[in-house]
């Protein structure tokens, strides 16, 4: 089934990515979830009308694409099949609010017409925030920096062996599917009666895969404990991108570097 | 119902965040308790279930569209509600992650509105005590079809009022609702079916599954928090929501007393910081005046009522929490005697 390759190989391409070695993701991953969740605050904290100021924060997502050199292609196909829900809201806003706000020549342009771009600019720059954070963090450095920050350690464990998993499992969904459908020729999903047996067989075959996990684990010696490989600590190299980057990053919010630029046309 | 980042506002998505975690906290504290070690590498796979069941699309008869299903109604009736609710926000975080389906700051508002209500509010107050009598196909049909669609209504109805209170899009609270709650009605009864038959195949196959989860409740403590906290929710919602549309629009004590003796009832500050700080207010309010910001400068009956909703819920939490509870507990006493 599609979707399912498709996933299978988005979290495979994903880890790939992840595990190279420029400059970025070097850095110490406490440095890039702390960027990332700054500049995911910044962008959604202007106002819908406040467009201009808004651009700017591309250099973000554009300079750690360049230096971590990520294909930008699988990123974008990522981020087109996140638009759709962003571009119907903003829509919505085009036909609500009809106010002009100012004439670009002779094109009336709304406030509705501004907050659907600042909407489609957001949806970009916070998808890519989230798509460079990880695919310049492998997961595994990602959860043990949520350990840090005091997450419960149940939900971390969590974290790691429902991803150590999903793979497993999409291969066995992916299995099962395949077999209703060579059975069922014209069906173009599975039929809603047979949902109950479809899931409920994949969930009773789960609770016997998960017993034999379980079983693995603790002939490994497993306590209850879960282990994590822990990263180097912070270095001054580290200090000194988060510090300057967040500062530049709060700099851009309060000051609108286009109208400055504009200013000089 | 994936919230994306760009449809919130720091705040809101802020607040929210701080719940999940609070929700969180609460069902990893329940997890250690009532927990044996074998369910931590269940709870991992049926978050790995759960996420490769979402990419099953089945057909629903006679509309020619399909669906998939949600889970939280379903992980609660095996796992029991906090192990499911851990395993729902899991599932959320790795899609918002590695999909962006959902945003980071949006993660809080999307566990709650597709973890918290399913797992720890309608689990406990609808699906279980419907079959807590014992599990028959008709108990698991009329439970599962009620809990989910419930739960996807109040999830839902959180969406259009996080949305409401960021004041991103322009979409009257009205149209937003009349929208958003016929669907998930729809999608709720479809869930419900599918996950019915879900259930009763697994109860056919191993009923101890779904009894044992059943079994796993919490050593009461004298008092249901829970019924507590959603007579709380409930009462708050009526007075913030309903009430603050009465509100008069005469001015309060204070201000009536600052009439008297200034003239006016505001005080006009002028000068370098009192600017940039109303500035600063200016911007960072999300409820100017308890109304969402308009651009024609008038204010809106809906952000009067979420605005409402959003102090009143709090402040009544806080303040009759206490009495509540007082009573509550006299009430169980009186039982009990």
């Amino acid at each position: 089934m599609s979707a399912i390759t498709d996933s299978m190989n988005t979290i495979h391409s994903l880890e790939e990515m992840a595990e190279a070695k420029t400059i970025i993701h070097r850095l110490h991953p406490m440095v890039k979830l702390v960027t990332t969740m700054l500049y995911l605050v910044l962008v959604i904290s202007f106002n819908p009308y406040d467009v201009t100021g808004l651009i700017v924060f591309l250099f973000y997502p554009v300079i750690l694409m360049a230096l971590a050199e990520i294909p930008y292609k699988p990123l974008l196909k990522r981020l087109l099949i996140a638009l759709p829900f962003s571009f119907f809201a903003g829509i919505s806003n085009i036909y609500f609010n009809q106010n002009i706000a100012f004439m670009l020549g002779n094109i009336p342009i709304t406030f509705g017409v501004i907050s659907f771009f600042s909407i489609m600019i957001k949806t970009v720059y916070t998808v890519m925030g989230v798509l460079i954070l990880i695919a310049t963090t492998p997961l595994p450095q990602i959860s043990y920096q949520l350990l840090v920050i005091k997450v419960p350690k149940i939900i971390v464990e969590q974290i790691m062996l429902t991803y150590r998993y999903i793979s497993v499992l999409l291969e066995q969904v992916s299995n099962m599917y395949t077999a209703y459908i060579l059975r069922a020729p014209d069906a173009k999903g599975i039929k809603m009666k047979d949902m109950g047996i479809f899931v409920g067989q994949l969930l009773l075959k789960s609770f016997d895969r998960a017993e034999n996990i379980y079983f693995a684990m603790k002939c490994r010696g497993y306590d209850g404990n879960y282990l994590y490989a822990k990263p180097d600590p912070m270095k001054k190299s580290d200090w000194i991108f988060m510090l300057s980057t967040c500062a530049m990053l709060i700099l851009l919010r309060f000051f609108n570097l286009s109208q400055f630029i504009g200013s000089f046309l | 119902m994936h919230m994306a980042d760009a449809l919130l506002s720091p705040a809101v998505g802020g607040i929210m965040l701080a719940a999940s975690a609070g929700a969180i906290a609460y069902s990893a504290y329940k997890c250690k308790d009532d927990l044996d070690e074998k369910k931590i590498p269940l709870m991992g796979v049926m978050g790995a279930v759960i996420f490769a069941g979402q990419m099953i699309n089945f057909t629903i008869p006679g509309t020619g569209s399909s669906g998939h299903i949600g889970g939280g109604i379903l992980l609660a009736a095996l796992l029991g509600p906090f192990p499911a609710f851990l395993v729902i926000s899991t599932v959320l975080l790795i899609q918002a992650l590695f999909f962006a389906d959902g945003g980071l700051l949006a993660l809080g508002a999307n566990i709650w509105n597709m973890g918290f209500y399913a797992c720890l509010l309608v689990y406990p107050l609808i699906f279980k005590p419907i079959v807590k009598k014992g599990f028959t196909p008709r108990r698991i049909a009329v439970a599962s079809i009620l809990s989910v669609t419930i739960a996807l209504l109040g999830g839902a109805f959180s969406v259009v009022l996080e949305t409401l209170a960021s004041g991103i899009t322009e979409l009257p609270f009205a149209t937003f609702l009349g929208l958003m709650m016929p669907i998930h009605l729809a999608i709720g009864i479809i869930e419900g079916i599918v996950t019915t038959g879900v259930l009763v195949f697994v109860y056919k196959m191993r009923p101890e599954i779904l009894e044992s989860s059943l079994i796993n409740k919490k050593i009461a403590s004298g008092l249901s928090l829970k019924k507590v906290s959603v007579m709380l929710l409930i009462f708050a919602a009526l007075l913030g929501g309903g009430f603050s549309l009465l509100a008069s629009s005469n001015p309060d004590g204070l201000e009536w007393a600052m009439k008297g003796v200034a003239g006016t009832t505001q005080i006009i500050a002028t000068g370098g910081v009192h600017d940039n700080a109303a500035e600063v207010q200016k911007t960072t309010a999300i409820l100017p005046d308890y109304g969402f910001k308009s651009t024609d400068g008038q204010g809106s009956a809906a952000g009067t009522s979420v605005a409402g909703l959003m102090g009143a819920g709090l402040t009544l939490l806080l303040a009759g929490g206490t009495g509540y509870i007082i009573y509550a507990v006299k009430r169980k006493k009186e039982k009990s005697a």
